[in-house]
């Protein structure tokens, strides 16, 4: 998976950088998820652990 | 035992007989929902055309864009003039805090967390996420308009040489992306009950005088009282 998206340059003889990879939307979508899945179960563990005590 | 005598002691503005106090002033509520409509436009635009719903979006986006940096403009000049920005600061208190409750969570022992002031060291940080990656598109978006015609100017796309392009669209695109992970967590932040409380302030202005009292230190956030 490339991190940038490529064109050819005008002369065609080398790629040039144009931007970043739109193949990546996915992975920051997933990296929100699982750092609100992950908070999610701290607060649910801690809570539980508060509750007990 | 009268009501007031049940509640604990807060800081002197806050006069016993105020039942809110206030938390975001009209305007600032304004901002920031003008800011989200902005922002949702801007990622709806952005990055629908991309999941494969075709529109003419070019015109929409950089309008929104425009705007953004014109809320964003007012926002910094209202901070540092009209509001006290060093609540938005990261102190060595937020630190040592956030280490602490970071530990208790954990299941370690050791002094309690204090409370914060108006902003918990969470949201300084996410503040602080949300200006690096919002000036960085405004940035690169601005210097992106010199590609397209608009009413009030005629493209130009020879001020730069094409790797300085790439640079621009990069930064512009990967500060898109990692936007869109900071709008899941505010959201996220934002329906969780135990955040309901400052959810609610950003829409009527005001906290409850418990919630003050049991979410803020009145020593390191003073605000005005509204009855």
């Amino acid at each position: 998976m490339d991190l940038f998206r490529y064109a050819t340059s005008i002369y065609g003889d080398s790629k040039v950088v144009i931007g970043a990879s739109w193949d990546l939307l996915p992975w920051f979508v997933a990296a929100g998820a699982a750092f609100i899945i992950v908070h999610a179960a701290v607060k649910a563990i801690a809570g539980r652990r508060g509750h007990v005590q | 035992m009268t009501a007031s005598e049940t509640r604990a002691p807060v800081a002197p503005v806050v006069a016993p007989s105020s039942e809110r106090v206030l938390r975001h002033a009209l305007f600032d509520r304004i901002y920031h929902w003008l800011m989200a409509a902005s922002v949702l436009t801007l990622m709806g635009t952005a990055f629908l055309p991309i999941a494969g719903f075709k529109f003419e979006w070019l015109s929409l986006h950089w309008m929104t864009g425009v705007v953004l940096a014109v809320l964003v403009l007012i926002h910094i000049v209202r901070a540092l003039i009209w509001q006290d920005w060093r609540a938005m600061i990261l102190d060595g208190a937020d630190i040592r805090d956030g280490f602490r409750k970071a530990k208790a969570a954990l299941g370690g022992r050791g002094p309690a967390p204090g409370k914060p002031g108006k902003y918990k060291i969470a949201q300084k940080l996410y503040h602080l996420a949300a200006a690096v990656l919002v000036l960085s598109i405004i940035a690169s978006g601005l210097l992106m308009l010199l590609k397209i015609d608009t009413p009030f100017w005629k493209r130009n796309p020879y001020w730069f040489d094409s790797d300085t392009w790439g640079i621009i669209y990069s930064v512009h695109g990967f500060a898109s992306l990692a936007m869109i992970t900071l709008v899941m967590i505010h959201i996220y932040f934002a329906l969780r009950p135990d955040e309901w409380w400052l959810t609610r302030s950003m829409f009527g202005g005001t906290v409850s005088r418990d919630e003050y009292v049991e979410h803020c230190d009145a020593s390191r956030w003073r605000p005005e009282d509204r009855s």
